[in-house]
């Protein structure tokens, strides 16, 4: 990138951090940029979730925000999910079923899997669904992908949430009722 | 649409007067995904209003309040006496899509594929636009055409007001798409108010597969007084054809599309029948 | 999972054992062309053709060059002109030679016309926009009608266009391949017959959708060599043609192969390596190119549409007479893989059924279209829609369950077919009998599972919303014989690990797994000893790369083969460590022992002695492999759907696949190509499609081409049903392509079973189908 004209900060995987950018420089780019390359670029056109990353909690495409529209919130990349040693429980799921093929849009499933998993309690089908249909897979027909999803979900629910799950983010919709 | 600066302002008399001093040159930002669908050499200025407090969901009274920078996954999630704002919000795009597009992101700057406004213009919803003081404009002027109209002067919208469905009232939409998350190819929008089994009023509007959201009073016009039956709906939705423009789409023709509309208009009103009777939620 | 009473007692084959990439990419870890991009790389963007025929009149980079950042221009004025291919095949390529890296003439919306590579994406860009170029515009070519008239354009009217093989190619006539074979009569065929037919089917434009788009870089070395590191499915086609391109020696280029973020076919094309090998040689820079998604659908390859004449003749005892199968296929703007795709349609899909009098005649066309490719299934995909939509037809005129037809019908095992020795790829193909089958068994598990017995004709039928049933059989092959050669060498390290060095591509299928499988039961060791490395034409043995379904069932007995090798030196190793004779001793559980088992030294330990202590040398085993067979998997696909009459919208309720692949080295990664294939299958027949405006593809975007999402997905059993391919390691044939043929046929046979309605053509749109339905309904 020639020289960045403007900063932007954040807090990058629970650090808070500040980063040279540009009004037009998009999250993806940055994220790369500074070596977090666990995101990939799929289309660049907010359609099939391989740069999903979550901001604030929830899954968002990192290719459509611009890096400043992160300024003061938090972000999540994939590094801070899991490592060699120690996997994330999707990730241990989705190796042992045999879903991670090419494994190019494996990422962004865990990050998307990652929002549902510390958002919501109730994983019936239809909201598992809608929590994953921004990130396509060419390769697998899904069929993997969901059984070990399936997986850490039932045992989420039957080991009772987490008690940190919220219905929403702070810097979501209060929902106020008369 | 290409950015040259970014800025934040902390209040709506703020946001304001920048976007004024601006003009052509600024562009609102809350989520920012329908920047990506509009073309523009010249680099803009953003002026960011998610950090304004227009981010809830709230009923008062008659109304429910949801504030223009309100992501769709909130109102997706959202329930509330005889709430029907989530059926076409949780059909709108992808997942990280409606955690980042909002309410206002919609309506501001209708594209054709746009289904809020067909399902405001159902409900009779109020929009709520401040111009250094807050001004209700109902749906049947808001979408009378291109709603950008309002914004040029720095105004902004800030609330969507949507009146609480009274009993003997259902709502029920349909969006037809080839897949879950794909663009609509005619979507769909019925408020029905019942009477003894008697359709007593009809609000019908369609989007997508015409060049902008519209209701379709000939349709309604063949509900009001009639019985809330398969037979009636058929009858009504045939009046579909002459009650707008269809226009072909994904390769199919505008006489497709135009049949397509109106089994999806007695779908809807089939659901908005049922709601209305209190068989669904 | 059922297995083969032949494949019961390996140790690591027909074991789902885990795939050795999986964690590394589960965690998002540098894997990628793209993870590896030095800093200081440039930027390599380019000026695309936005007309689908024109001269290049004159052209002007001069501004370009001296945009900021830019640091080198490239166009036909300073580029060698070296007419070639861009199709990953073997030399010499079945394929004309109508490609130069930069021409005079475009002949494509998405076509080559200028590059830059400059310091930022921006800057490239920005100096893209400053390249002056006067077209003279040309009459385009949009169909296969227009392109077969008299008179039509010409689209290939160089004078170095040519074939670097003996095969038909008329370019004036815009004919880029035609093959024909006949086998008995047809003609005489025809006349045995009760019922005749006589229908023609289109199949429509597709792109592979891989996740991660088209990808090249380039370097080069310390030592002055190019370094190419590119997501490719044919590493080493690709160092020949760039080559070729640049007009340097083979010997100056390395070409890696990292992972990759699928392929399914569009990149086993040289797409954009040459350019960004120029690039790195004018710059001395690091080059990285990637294309965007709207670049990958309009100048990334695609799928062959094809047009398909199919007769047939059917006797009411369910003989089938006389096939005649007449197909045209559009290659768009330029030709690779025009010739094998019309040649596979015939031979993949001929055979299947007994017949004696089959005639085939394939063409190939270029049009002003975006070009056509490799494609998962290759022309089979194609030409199963034709064949299985007529064995319906064919059925019900003989009041015969079509799936009974199917039955009576089929090739056996130790049967052969005399399209097997009449169409090759290129040039005459190779005779072959049939070994293993366990078609009859598919069909039978797959009507279980979709409960076959409970369907209904359509006649009886009514109501807004109508079920059907639907089926169709399918076979493909396993490698092309003859034509295609695998290699692998495999060496000891200290501690009974070994490096399998293979020139085999996984492009996210696997095969690097696969093949460590096969390596470790050879020479009973366990999978986790084994470390891979593919696909560098430095370092790995040559291999024709991952395409035609050969990597398990070719490049896996390459590595078996080189495996065997080491396990000798092994054994005459540990037998000389034991003080016995070789005889005396065998491999088992990764040490060499006799056969009381009183005598045993281990793998490591004889590392350590061949390494260091006595006699060393190094324990590596080499082979090669050419194929003399192509073994087709076969596979039976069943579905029902739901048809809404009013709309036309499809709802797939359940889609069975069951598939014999032989021996399935790893069940769990077979029963994903499955599940992948099919999906894409389903994608294919019912919402993907090219639209065109002046030959311009107007929905370059995944919002606007539909693959599906998992919101989408139906629901998918997949049964593997075992065979044992004698030919093949360890009993295994190809799993991967063949499942992509099934979606189509069935979806057409449940449509028809369901409504009455027949369609000739997909995608099935709502529209199609509503229209087919009230043609039906208005009888």
């Amino acid at each position: 990138m020639t020289k960045g004209t403007h900063t932007v900060s954040f807090t990058l995987n629970g650090e808070k951090q500040t980063f040279d950018t540009r009004p037009d420089e998009k999250l993806l780019t940055l994220l790369r940029r500074e070596g977090y390359r666990g995101t990939k670029y799929g289309c660049g056109q907010g359609t099939c979730g391989a740069c999903t990353v979550l901001l604030d909690g929830r899954a968002t495409y990192a290719c459509l925000l611009y890096a400043m529209q992160a300024e003061g919130r938090s972000v999540r990349t994939i590094e801070s999910v899991g490592t060699f040693d120690n996997p994330g429980e999707f990730q241990k799921e989705l190796v042992a079923a045999g879903a991670v093929q090419c494994g190019y849009c494996i990422p962004g499933m865990v990050m998307s899997a990652t929002a549902l998993m510390e958002t919501e309690k109730d994983f019936e089908d239809e909201i598992v669904k809608e929590y994953m249909d921004g990130n396509l897979c060419r390769c697998t027909g899904y069929e993997k992908i969901w059984v070990a999803l399936r997986k850490v979900l039932d045992r989420q629910a039957a080991e009772g949430n987490k008690p940190a799950a919220k219905k929403t983010s702070s810097k979501g919709a209060k929902n106020e009722q008369a | 649409m290409k950015l040259s600066e970014f800025i934040r302002p902390s209040s709506l008399a703020e946001a304001r007067k920048t976007l004024r001093a601006l003009g052509p040159k600024g562009m609102v930002l809350a989520g920012g995904t329908a920047l990506h669908f509009m073309p523009g050499k010249t680099p803009v200025t953003a002026v960011d209003i998610t950090g304004l407090g227009l981010s809830y969901i709230k009923q008062k009274g008659d109304y429910f309040s949801i504030g223009a920078a309100t992501p769709l996954s909130d109102i997706q999630r959202y329930r509330g006496p005889r709430w029907a704002m989530h059926e076409i919000c949780r059909r709108i795009s992808t997942h990280q899509i409606r955690n980042v597009s909002t309410i206002g992101g919609n309506i501001c700057r209708v594209f054709p594929w746009a289904d809020l406004p067909v399902v405001l213009l159902a409900m009779d919803a109020r929009m709520v636009v401040y111009s250094g003081k807050d001004k209700e404009i109902p749906a049947d002027e808001y979408f009378s055409s291109q709603p950008a109209r309002l914004f040029r002067d720095g105004d902004l919208l800030t609330a969507v007001k949507i009146p609480v469905l009274k009993a003997h009232h259902g709502f029920g939409s349909v969006k037809a798409t080839r897949n879950a998350t794909a663009f609509s190819l005619v979507t769909i929008a019925a408020l029905l108010e019942l009477k003894g089994g008697v359709i007593k009023s009809a609000r019908v509007a369609a989007g997508s597969g015409i060049p902008f959201p519209q209701r379709l009073k000939p349709v309604e016009a063949a509900l009001a007084g009639k019985e809330a039956v398969t037979a009636v709906f058929k009858e009504a939705a045939a009046a579909a054809g002459a009650a707008a423009r269809w226009v072909g789409g994904e390769g199919m023709s505008a006489d497709y599309i135009r049949q397509l509309a109106e089994v999806s208009i007695l779908d809807a009103l089939e659901r908005a029948a049922e709601f209305a009777r209190g068989r669904a939620e | 999972m059922n297995r083969h009473e032949k494949a019961k007692n390996f140790k690591q084959v027909n074991h789902s054992v885990i795939k050795i990439d999986a964690l590394q990419l589960a965690l998002g870890k540098d894997s990628y062309v793209a993870d590896f991009v030095p800093r200081d790389a440039l930027t390599i963007k380019m000026l695309w053709s936005p007309h689908p025929h024109a001269r290049i009149k004159s052209m002007d980079v001069s501004k370009a060059e001296k945009m900021p950042g830019v640091k080198a221009v490239l166009w036909y004025g300073n580029v060698p002109r070296i007419a070639h291919c861009t199709a990953g095949q073997g030399f010499p390529e079945p394929s004309p030679y109508d490609t130069f890296m930069f021409d005079k003439k475009v002949r494509f919306v998405g076509d080559r016309v200028a590059a830059v590579a400059a310091e930022t994406e921006e800057q490239a860009l920005a100096a893209l926009e400053v390249i002056k170029v006067e077209y003279e515009l040309l009459k385009p070519v949009f169909s296969l009608d227009e392109a077969m008239a008299k008179g039509a354009p010409v689209i290939h009217d160089e004078s170095e266009a040519h074939v670097p093989i003996p095969i038909p190619y008329e370019p004036k006539k815009n004919l880029v391949a035609h093959v024909a074979c006949e086998a008995g009569s047809f003609e005489k065929g025809l006349k045995e017959a009760d019922f005749t037919f006589d229908q023609t089917f289109e199949t429509p434009y597709a792109q592979h959708c891989p996740i991660e788009p088209y990808t090249s870089m380039a370097q080069i070395a310390s030592s002055g060599r190019i370094v190419i590191t590119t997501s490719t499915q044919v590493p080493f086609h690709c160092r020949r043609i760039v080559a070729k391109t640049l007009d340097v020696p083979v010997q100056k280029i390395r070409v890696i192969k990292p992972r990759i973020g699928g392929g399914f076919g569009c990149k086993q094309e040289v797409l954009l390596d040459d350019v960004t090998a120029m690039f790195a040689l004018r710059t001395g820079r690091a080059c990285l190119w990637q294309f965007n998604r709207e670049e990958t659908f309009r100048t990334g390859r695609t799928r062959h549409p094809f047009r398909i004449r199919l007769q047939t003749g059917v006797k009411k005892d369910g003989t089938i007479t006389a096939i005649n199968m007449d197909c045209i296929n559009n290659t768009g703007a330029y030709g690779g893989h025009g010739l094998t795709v019309v040649s596979c349609a015939g031979s993949k899909v001929l055979p299947l059924y007994h017949c004696e009098n089959i005639k085939f005649d394939g063409k190939s066309y270029y049009t002003n279209l975006p070009v056509g490719g490799a494609y998962r299934g290759f022309g089979a995909t194609q030409a199963f829609f034709a064949m299985e939509s007529l064995m319906d037809q064919m059925a019900e005129a003989i009041g015969m369950d079509p799936m009974k037809f199917r039955q009576i019908n089929h090739i056996r095992e130790g049967e052969g077919s005399p399209i097997f020795a009449a169409l090759g790829e290129g040039r005459e193909g190779t005779p072959m009998t049939v070994g293993s089958n366990a078609l009859a068994e598919c069909i039978v598990q797959g009507a279980e599972a979709i409960g076959w017995k409970k369907r209904q004709d359509w006649r009886g039928k009514t109501g807004r919303y109508r079920r059907g049933i639907g089926m169709a059989c399918l076979m493909q092959g396993s490698s092309i014989p003859d034509i295609d050669m695998g290699a692998a060498s495999i060496k000891i390290n200290e501690d009974g690990s070994f490096n399998l060095l293979v020139g085999a591509t996984d492009l996210g299928t696997g095969s690097d797994t696969v093949l460590a499988q096969i390596a470790a039961e050879e020479l009973e060791t366990t999978t986790d000893k084994m470390i891979v490395y593919s696909s560098d034409t430095d370092l790995t043995p040559f291999d024709v790369g991952a395409y035609a379904s050969s990597t398990t069932y070719l490049s896996g007995e390459a590595v078996r083969k080189a495996a065997a090798d080491a396990k000798r030196q092994i054994l005459a190793t540990g037998a000389e460590m034991l003080g016995v004779l070789v005889e005396e001793v065998h491999c088992e559980d990764a040490t060499v022992q006799n056969k009381d088992g009183s005598k045993k030294v281990s793998y490591s330990d004889i590392a350590n002695y061949a390494l260091y202590q006595k006699n060393q040398y190094q324990i590596i085993g080499t082979a090669s492999h050419i194929t003399k067979k192509s073994p087709p998997p076969f596979a039976a696909h069943f579905a029902e759907i739901e048809v809404d009459t009013w709309t036309g919208f499809i709802r797939v309720l359940n889609y069975v696949s069951t598939i014999d692949c032989g021996t399935a080295v790893n069940p769990t990664l077979a029963e994903g190509q499955t599940e992948g294939g099919t999906l894409n299958g389903i994608s294919y027949a019912l919402t993907e499609e090219y639209l065109f405006q002046n030959g311009r593809m107007m929905n370059a975007s995944f919002a606007d081409y539909h693959i599906y999402s998992m919101r989408d997905r139906p629901p998918l059993q997949t049964i593997l049903v075992p065979s044992y391919e004698e030919t093949g390691p360890f009993g295994a044939k190809s799993v991967s392509e063949i499942c992509i043929n099934g979606p189509a046929p069935v979806f057409g046979n449940a449509i028809y079973n369901a409504t009455g309605a027949r369609l000739n053509e997909f995608p099935f749109t709502p529209e199609k189908v509503l229209k087919a339905i009230q043609a039906v309904e208005k009888k």
